[in-house]
Formats: structure tokens, sequence, C-alpha cells
């Protein structure tokens, strides 16, 4: 059995699961339908590894495999099969996908325990998934299409999985908009592909491209630029940001697998995958980089000032994600590919942390209301603290050695990419600062109302019906937590969870240290064999030096980030006075909404509302009334229109069919 | 054959007009679903790259070289499928629900079925034009008869405007008919058989105004971008099972028109105003998103988006390319099997609202799970999510119009974002959010579920495997397309 037949596996397990579930909700009992959905993902990992064994017994000049099942579409020449492609880069994908989300189903299975749509939820879950996987194996750039827009919609149902809530179904509909636009960018760049090439799967593709663009050439650029409207647009880059703050109404776990450890890197992997296209438009590649650069530099700059836990983590992932593209931007594709790793290691460990806490704040999700959860829930604390460790690099973390490498790689191609150096590092030292911003605000202190409560009866706090986001009231059945809502961190399965990715948040980076081992770049070299930049390594020593320097700034950053929120407590109000119109830039998100809203919202909302109003009734009223009146002054005969003669017409054309048709019957006999 | 597929409706409707009124809703579903099994066996049977087939060919009046021919070939036999597939559940819709004067109902809703086959079959010009005419008589009826009054417009003056446009469309279409037979014999032996005028040609000085008489009643009956006027007060006075198949189906005739008459006879002229037609694509495509957005009332929300929805497949059509033409025409299967259960929805939304007006709604899915999902499945295929048929239909298009231009391809693929939004906001403003007092969230009822379920599987069977239409369809497209293209070398 070859890698393929492993990998349709890898695609049937879920997608059996999502049809399962969904068919019988009617009759499965909850805890049967999350394990179903549990067992299904599990099984995909499995099928996961067995592919990845498989295509490491090939050797690599040879590993790839393409296999296809039916003939999708196919029309004058434009052929389109329903075909995957395995290799090291998407069995790598498949891997992280599939072992993240394991960890966030068994998660989820005990987190939404109460919740009124269990088998919704984990219908949704595991068609997300599916699609997931669907873009990390489709075997073209039409199939990956089709992943591309299942996944958005997927990330549509989820995020307004609370349908009755009105800020949910507002930012489903703006992250499914967002993201439809993002697939338009990927229909024209497949277009245009095929009219150039004349071939759509990705092998035959990269075969031919060098062949026909010349460096830089305009045809190649357009292509590239039109993949990365569709990168940038799923991946919460600028200008296509906004939509993943707001997609933080879904349930926590849901912004764990979705808006931080799988959806969110789409493009990155996207540029990785379509690397041979990117280095025959180097132009693009480093707009690649750029944009991720300003991203991860503004994002920092906002989840310094936001207060709402769950969207500094998201602003938070937005950064990171920044430092992906840099990475895949400039050269350093492996590099990437690790830190995707990391990342969803520690950002799922993150969402997951922050889900437990704002269930025992019955929803709340200010910072500035949680106190003393250390004592209250040492467990969460302490997966927090390992969350909060490894996304600002400190030293040993995984972190520290994927987030470096990108940086130490930027140092080593020279020249104006040292930019993305120091980039880099004021990003690091941002990160530092608002990850322990979280740790200091909310877990030392005396306990606050939600957290004494559950120290003194080991229970969480009911909130009441009302919406977090709005404070409006809400008929029981919509949100979370339901009436009969326990759970805190005492739940196993959402122990489990946080356990392993805190484990792996912690030693994940021993895959990769220089000059030790790398286990990433080896296991991804035969797909990037064909780059000469993916060739090119820095020095162990340069290496070591690049991660002396990020501990040195991480450990600055954490001490400022103590010495602001806990030495001097008052600190943080002084320096938001005076530098009050820095801090209204960043608390409000840079005017990011207000801008898209000004540019392209209400343009498109004017419009409509000018053909509403005016030019609509002229069209209605002023053509035809007009017709009509004329018809009408033609003559007191033609009034009959009405009325009489068009009936009498009418008819007499049905008699005419009538007989017409009994006419042929019979000769037809 | 096919003349049984082509009476076969009517045979039923007269038969449920004179029987007892209880079994007229029975007569009138035998019929609906003897001509699906007609219609299916012969789809079964064409080869798709035969030509023309079960052909039938009477001469009907012999001096002026009218003929009674009929055939079937890749372009039409998907949309004779569609034709008989569209009035089963628009029948049992019906037939669930009573009406008044039902026999009268079943009878006019038929005829338009025969009538609109009719216009798919026929291979004269004169009769394809006969039945284009006939086709709207049934519906001015069934919808002036059975239609509502609405915000002071009544149905009877909805009707007439629509009657109006249609005719002076038609009456032009007649005089083209004529002309291009005239011309065509150039004082030779007179005929009006399609695939011989072809052969003929005309002259390109000729085919260039009576291009635009024929264009004139197609885009009048698609409805296209500025010629919709009649469509907002018609849909709203509409009976909602007349008005599925309405929209559904003859919008699609006039498409049809133009690669079964136009693109063959007038080639020269297809090409001499492709770029005028593809503004006229691309006006219908923004113009219909952006009314689709902003209107609040279901039926004109579906109305628009027709019109942009015909607006991409007339995109398809004039761009002259294989791909974009076999695009236009699964594009075609697509959208009528998307809004005949789309109607029917909101006819169900209506039952448990009272009101077609999404305002004032939300929140329908909360005891109504299933009923939710085949609305979401309906309206992911209406946006044309990649996935579905509907999506490579789109994909098609734009490919075939980017190989033609670039920037209107570019332009209309905005299109697509916009159909994003006001298909996804006809959705959540029904199904999600808050859910009124007075709405009454009652799942879908077994009978209904049998309505419209079949419909939304065949959405579900195409969107695996779309090849079923297009292996079907391309050789006839790229024949016609063909000759528009060797006029433009």
């Amino acid at each position: 059995m070859n890698a393929a037949f492993w990998g349709w596996l890898v695609l049937l397990f879920p997608l059996l699961g999502s049809v399962v579930i969904g068919l019988t909700f009617r009759v499965l009992p909850a805890r049967a339908a999350g394990m179903i959905g549990v067992g299904a993902i599990v099984a995909a990992f499995a099928c996961g590894i067995a592919a990845t064994i498989s295509l490491q017994g090939e050797p690599a000049e040879s590993r790839h495999v393409a296999d296809s099942l039916w003939q999708y579409a196919s029309v004058g020449g434009f052929q389109i099969d329903l075909g995957i492609y395995v290799d090291p880069l998407s069995a790598f994908m498949v891997l992280v996908v599939t072992g993240v989300s394991s960890l966030i189903h068994i998660y989820s299975f005990s987190y939404m325990q109460s919740d009124q749509g269990y088998h919704r939820f984990f219908s949704y879950l595991n068609f997300f998934v599916f699609s997931m996987l669907l873009l990390v194996l489709a075997g073209n750039f039409v199939l990956l299409i089709v992943g591309w827009a299942f996944v958005g919609f997927a990330s549509y149902a989820l995020i307004s999985y609370w349908y009755r809530r009105e800020t949910a179904t507002r930012a489903g509909m703006k992250a499914f908009v967002i993201n439809v636009i993002g697939d338009i960018g990927l229909y024209i760049a497949a277009i245009l592909i095929f009219r150039d090439l004349g071939v759509i799967d990705y092998g035959a593709v990269f075969e031919k491209a060098p062949e026909v663009f010349q460096t830089n050439e305009w045809s190649i650029v357009a292509i590239c630029l039109c993949l990365l409207v569709g990168a940038f647009a799923k991946s919460a880059q600028m200008p296509f940001h906004t939509w993943l703050a707001d997609a933080m109404e879904g349930p926590t776990p849901v912004s764990a697998l979705i808006h931080a450890a799988t959806m969110v890197t789409a493009g990155v992997y996207l540029v990785a995958r379509a690397h041979p296209l990117f280095e025959l438009a180097p132009a693009a590649a480093d707009l690649t980089a750029i944009v991720g650069l300003v991203t991860l530099l503004i994002a920092g700059t906002i989840a310094i000032a936001v207060t709402d836990l769950k969207r500094i983590i998201a602003y938070s992932t937005m950064s990171q994600i920044g430092y992906m593209f840099v990475a895949v931007g400039i050269g350093a594709y492996s590099a990437g590919m690790f830190h995707l790793m990391t990342h969803a290691f520690f950002k799922a460990l993150l969402f997951m942390a922050a889900g437990s806490i704002i269930a025992a704040m019955a929803n709340n999700q200010n910072i500035d209301r949680m106190k003393g959860f250390g004592k209250a829930m040492p467990f969460t604390a302490a997966m927090l603290i390992i969350g909060a460790l490894a996304l600002s690099g400190f030293p040993g973390t995984s972190g520290w050695f994927s987030k470096d490498e990108i940086l130490d790689f930027a140092a080593f191609r020279g020249g104006w990419y040292e930019i993305f150096v120091v980039g880099g590092f004021i990003g690091a030292f941002l990160t530092a600062i608002y990850s322990f911003r979280i740790v200091f605000r909310i877990l030392p202190g005396p306990p606050c109302e939600e957290t004494a409560h559950l120290i003194e009866t080991g229970h969480v706090v009911h909130g009441e019906p009302v919406n977090p986001a709005t404070g409006g009231r809400e008929d029981t059945e919509v949100g979370f937590p339901g009436e009969e809502h326990h759970i805190a961190e005492q739940a196993p399965g959402m122990k489990i969870g946080m356990a392993v990715l805190g484990f792996l948040a912690l030693v994940g980076g021993l895959l990769q240290i220089p000059g030790v081992d790398d286990v990433v770049t080896s296991f991804l070299e035969p797909t990037f064999e064909d780059s000469p930049l993916a060739a090119t390594h820095p020095s162990v020593s340069s290496a070591w030096l690049g991660l002396a320097e990020g501990a040195v700034i991480s450990i600055a950053g954490i001490a400022l980030a103590w010495w602001l929120y806990v030495k001097r407590p008052t600190a943080p109000a002084t320096i938001r006075r005076r530098f009050r119109l820095l801090y209204t830039l960043f608390v409000n998100k840079w005017y990011g909404d207000q801008i898209v809203d000004f540019l392209v919202v209400r343009p498109v909302k004017g419009v409509g509302s000018f053909a509403d109003r005016i030019f609509e009734p002229f069209l209605i009223n002023g053509l035809t009334g007009g017709t009509i009146a004329t018809v009408r002054s033609a003559g007191g005969a033609v009034r009959e229109l009405q009325s009489g003669m068009l009936r009498g017409y009418a008819f007499l054309m049905l008699s005419g069919i009538v007989a017409v048709a009994l006419y042929f019957l019979i000769r037809s006999i | 054959m096919l003349n049984s597929i082509l009476w076969t409706p009517l045979v039923f409707g007269l038969i449920a007009l004179l029987v007892p009124r209880r079994f007229a809703p029975w007569a009138a579903g035998l019929g609906a679903v003897v001509t699906l099994v007609l219609a299916a066996i012969v789809a079964l049977g064409v080869d798709p790259s035969g030509g023309m087939q079960y052909v039938v060919d009477v001469t009907w009046i012999p001096g002026l070289g009218i003929d009674y021919s009929l055939g079937v070939d890749g372009i039409s036999v998907f949309l004779v499928l569609l034709t008989a597939i569209a009035w089963v559940p628009a029948v049992a819709f019906t037939a669930s629900r009573g009406t008044d004067r039902d026999g009268l109902f079943y009878f006019m809703l038929l005829a338009g079925q025969t009538a609109t086959l009719g216009a798919f079959l026929a291979q004269d010009l004169l009769l394809f034009v006969l039945f284009f005419d006939l086709m709207i008589v049934p519906f001015y009826f069934l919808f002036g008869i059975w239609g509502k009054d609405r915000d002071g417009v009544t149905a009877g003056s909805a009707t007439v405007k629509m009657i109006v446009f249609t005719l002076i469309g038609s009456l032009l279409m007649l005089v083209g008919a004529v002309a291009v037979g005239v011309i065509a014999a150039d004082g030779g032996q007179l005929t009006f058989n399609m695939a011989e005028l072809a052969e003929k040609g005309l002259p390109s000085g000729s085919q260039n105004w009576i291009f635009w008489f024929f264009a004139a009643a197609f885009l009048v009956k698609m409805p296209a971008f500025p010629l919709h006027g009649w469509m907002p007060d018609a849909y709203r006075a509409a009976p909602l099972p007349a008005l599925a198949v309405f929209s559904a189906v003859l919008s699609k005739v006039g498409a049809y028109g133009f690669l079964r008459v136009v693109l063959p006879i007038m080639p020269d002229a297809a090409e001499l105003f492709q770029t005028t037609m593809l503004i006229i694509a691309l006006g219908s495509i923004l113009y219909g998103s952006v009314m689709a957005f902003t209107k609040l009332d279901l039926r004109l929300i579906l109305g628009f988006s027709s019109v942009a929805q015909l607006g991409f497949i007339t995109l398809g059509i004039f761009a002259l390319d294989p791909t974009g033409a076999n695009g236009a025409l699964l594009q075609m299967v697509n959208h009528g099997l998307v809004v005949v259960p789309a109607f029917l929805i909101v006819g169900l939304i209506a039952e448990r609202t009272g009101s077609e007006d999404i305002g004032p709604m939300g929140g329908l899915a909360k005891r109504a799970p299933v009923f939710a999902v085949i609305f979401l499945i309906v309206t992911m295929a209406t946006l044309a999510l990649p996935g579905s048929a509907n999506f490579i239909g789109e994909f098609y298009i734009l490919n075939g119009a980017l190989n033609t231009d670039v920037a209107i391809a570019i332009v209309a693929s905005s299109g697509v974002a916009l159909a994003a939004f006001y298909a996804l906001r006809m959705y959540q403003r029904t199904m999600h959010n808050p859910l009124p007092d007075d709405s009454d969230s009652r799942e879908i009822s077994l009978r209904d579920g049998l309505i419209v379920v079949p419909i939304v599987v065949i959405i579900v069977v195409l969107a695996f495997c779309p090849q079923i239409v297009l292996s079907g369809t391309e050789d006839s497209v790229d024949a016609t397309v063909a000759v528009s293209r060797e006029a433009a070398q």
C-alpha cells in the first residue's frame, strides 16, 4: 500500500465522521457522537503516520506520489482530476493538522459537554479537518481551491456556531466574505496558470514553469500576486486581517483549531507548496516577506493594547503567521514550516488554557477583571506559563528554536534582508511583553469574585445568559456554558489535551537544534530540493549567535512585562497617558475595520442604495410605464390590451397549440 | 419519442382540467413524472458526439418552408432533462397545498412545460419562435389569476408589464426570424431549418441588425440588465411553484437561444458585438448582485441573483470560447436546479413566519436543523462554493472570459464575492440570529422533504461529478462555438 492509499484514508475518516454524526444526530447519544468525532481524527492521524512511513521508504528523489480517483471536470483540454499529491510537505502538514486536531477534539469532548449542539459541533469540526486535509493533499490548483473554500465554509459554520447570537453571525459573515475574496485570487491564479502552462497538476506545473517563464516576468509575478491574495486572506495578513479578531466569537476550541493551529497557516503552506513559482518571481516573494513583517509588527502592537483575552491571542497569531510569511518569502521554507509546527503546539495550548479560564470566568474575557488564577486553577496556570514561554521564545522552548531559525536565515541572506532581522527582533520583544502581560495580569494577585468562588466551592460560577461581547440578554440555549456546566480544568479530556500540547510546546524545538539535529529540514528536503535557496544554510555558529540574541530579547521582554505589570502596576496607565495617540491607534487596531468600511463597504452599499432608490424605479416605472403609456395613447383599441384583447389573444394561442398538438399526435401514431 | 415528451404534459394537463377535482393533482403529477421518465430515457440514449438525434421532421406549411422539426443534441438534452425535473416538485408542491380552480392551474402549468420543451426541442426557426412566444402565455394566466397583489401593484398590472416587455421582444424576434429565412433563401427555396440556415449563412450586413432583434427577445427573457424592468413586480406577484419553474427554466431559454440560434446563424455578428454583449453580461452580474443585497424580499433577492447568474451565463457564451460556453451550459443546469428548491423554500419559510421579508425574520434553524441544512446546501450552491457544480460552471466561464478579455473577467469575478454576501445574508437572516416570538420554527415535514430533497440530492451528486454534464455537452457546444471563432479569424 503506497502513500496515496493512506492519503485517501486520511481524507476519508474525517469526512465519514462528519457525515455519520450529521445524519444520525437524532438517535446518537451525545457521548457517542463525540467519540466518533475524536475517533475519526485519531484514525486520520494514524493513516497520516502510515503515509509518512510509506513515503520514507522510497528513495529521496521519488518521494512523491500523485493519484486520482476520477475526472472531476474536463472541457477544451482544461482537465481537472479529483487527485491528491503526497510528498514530504503534505505529509508534514497532515501530521501537524491531524495531530493537533486530535488533541483539540479530545479537549472539546469535555469542554463542549453541556452544549446543546454537541452533534452539530463535532460534525462541523470533523468537516473542518476534512477540508483542511483536502487543502493540504489536493493534487492540483483547482482541487486546492475546493479545499480552500471548504475550509472557509467550515470556519464560517464554526464561528457562527452559536447562531442565534448576532455578533457571532456577523463575525461568521465577515470571515466568509473575506475568505471568498481570497478564493477569487486563487481562481484567477489557477486560470492564469492554465493559460500560460496548459497544465494544472502540481507536478506538471512546477516542472514546466521554469521552462516557460523568465525570472520576474510579468505573467509569473501576476500569478504569484493572485496566489498571495488567497494566502493573505486565509492567513489574516494585512490588509485582509480584520476577520480574525472577530472570529473569536466561536467556541474556544474552534479558535484553537482554526484560528491558531491549522486554517490560518494555510497561506504559509500555499507559498511553500508553490515555491517553484515564487522563486521565478522574486518580486512577489519579497512582497510576501514584507507583508509578513508589517503584519507581525502591527499585530504585535495591537496585542499589547487590547484587553480581551482571546483577542490578544488572536493578534498574536496574526503576528506569528507574519514570521512564517517572512520565512517562506525569503526562502527559509523548512524554518517556516518548523515554526508553523511549534506555533500550532503552543498557540493551541494557549487557546485551550484561555478556554479553561474563560469558562471559569462565566464567559467574561476581559483580562483586567481576571485575578488569582495561579491559585484557583494551578494546572491551567502552568499550561498558560508554558505556552507564554514558548510564544515569547524563552531559551530552550520550541518557539525559541523555530523563530530564531527564520531570523537567522534572513541575516544569512544579508543586504536589505537585514530589515527582517531587526523587525523580527522588535516583534519578538513585543511578543514577550504581551505574552507575559497575560500571565502577570491574571495569575497572581488576590482572587477576583469568580476565582474566589472556584477556590471555595470547586465549581465555576454560573453566568447569566448574556452575550459577552455586547452584554445583551440571550435565550438560554445560545452560547456556553449551559445550566449544567461544571467544568473548569478538572475534566480529563481538557487535561489530556493541554498536557500533551504543553509537553510538545516545551520540547518540540529539540527536533531542530543547530549543529545537533535537523529532523524537520531533512524530512522536507525532497520537496524543496529544486530550490537553490533551500540548499543554502547559515553556519552553526551564526545560528547559535542568533539564538543567543533571541534569548536576550525574550528575557528582556519578560522582565519588562514583570516590571510593568507586577512591580509597578501603575506604570501602564502612566504610559497610556503619555503616549495617548499611539495607544489610541493600537487599541483601535490601527483602525483596520474603519478603513475597510470606508473604502469598500460604504461605497458598495452606497451604489446599492442609489440603484435601489433612484435607478431601479426609473427602469421599472420610467421605461415600462413609458412603453405602456405610448401603447395606450396609440388609441382606444389598444387600451383593451389590459382586459379583453390580450386574454383573447392568449387563449387563441393556447387553443392553437392544443390543435397543433392533437394534429401531430395523431399523425405520429 | 420527442413527440411524446413534448406533448405528454399538455395531454395530462387537459386530463387534469377535465377530470373531477380530486383527481386533478394525481393527473398532473402523473404527467410530470411520465415526462421525467421519458426525458431520462432520451437523455440516457443520446450520444454526446452524435449531432442531432431522435429527429422528427414533418413538413408543416410547405409553401413557406416551415417544418415541424424536433431534435435533441448535447446542447439541449440537459435542458430538456432540467425542464422535466423542475416541474415535478412544482406540481407536487401545488398538490400538497391545493389551490383554487386547481384543474385550470395544472393545465396552465403543464401547458407551460410543453411550450418550454418545444422551445428546447424545435429545430425549425419559426417553430422555435412559436414555442418561445407560447411559453409566456400560460404563465401570464398563472401569475395573473393566482398571483397576489402587493404594495399597490396588482397581479394584473404586474403581468401586463411582463407581457408588454416580452411581446416587444418576441415581435422583433419574429421579424428577425422571417428575415433570416427570406434573406438566406436569396430568392430560392424558403427554409427555416436551423441547420440549413446555419450552413447557408447570411451576409454580415444583415446579420448585424437581425442579431439585435433576437438579442432583444433573449435578453428580456433572461432577464438581463437593463431589460429586467418587468421582473420585480412579476416575481412578487407570482404563485411560488409557477415562479420556481419560470425562474429555473424559462430564463434559460433566452440563454439557450443565443447558443442555438444566434451563434450558428449569425456568427459574424456575434463576433462583432462580442464586447457589447460581454459588457451587458458584466452589467447584469454587478447590477443584479448589488440589487440582491439591498433587497429584503426573498423573491427579489432570488430574482436579482438570477439576473446576476444569467449574467455569468451570458459572459460564458459570448466569451466565444469552448470552456466558457460549456461552463455556461453547465451553469444553466446548475442554476435551474438551485432555483427550484430555493423558491419552494421561500414558500416553506413564509408558512412559518407569515412573511417573505427577511427584515424581521431569524432563528428558524432553532427547531428545524434538517430544514436549515437543506437551505444551507442550496445557499452554498447558489453562491457557487467551490466543490459545488456551480463552481465548476463559474470557473470555466471565468476561464473563457479571461482568455477573451482579462479586464472584463477580473471585474466579473467580483460578482463571486458579492454572491457570497447576498446569498449568505439571505440564509443568515432567515435561519440564524434570534428567533422572533411570532415565528414558528418548525421542522420540515416528511411530505415537503420528499418534494425538496430529491432535487437537493441531484445538486450534491453533480457537485461530486460535474463531468456528467460536461462530457455530454462538450462536442455540441464546441461545434457551435467553433463557427463564431472561425468568423473571428
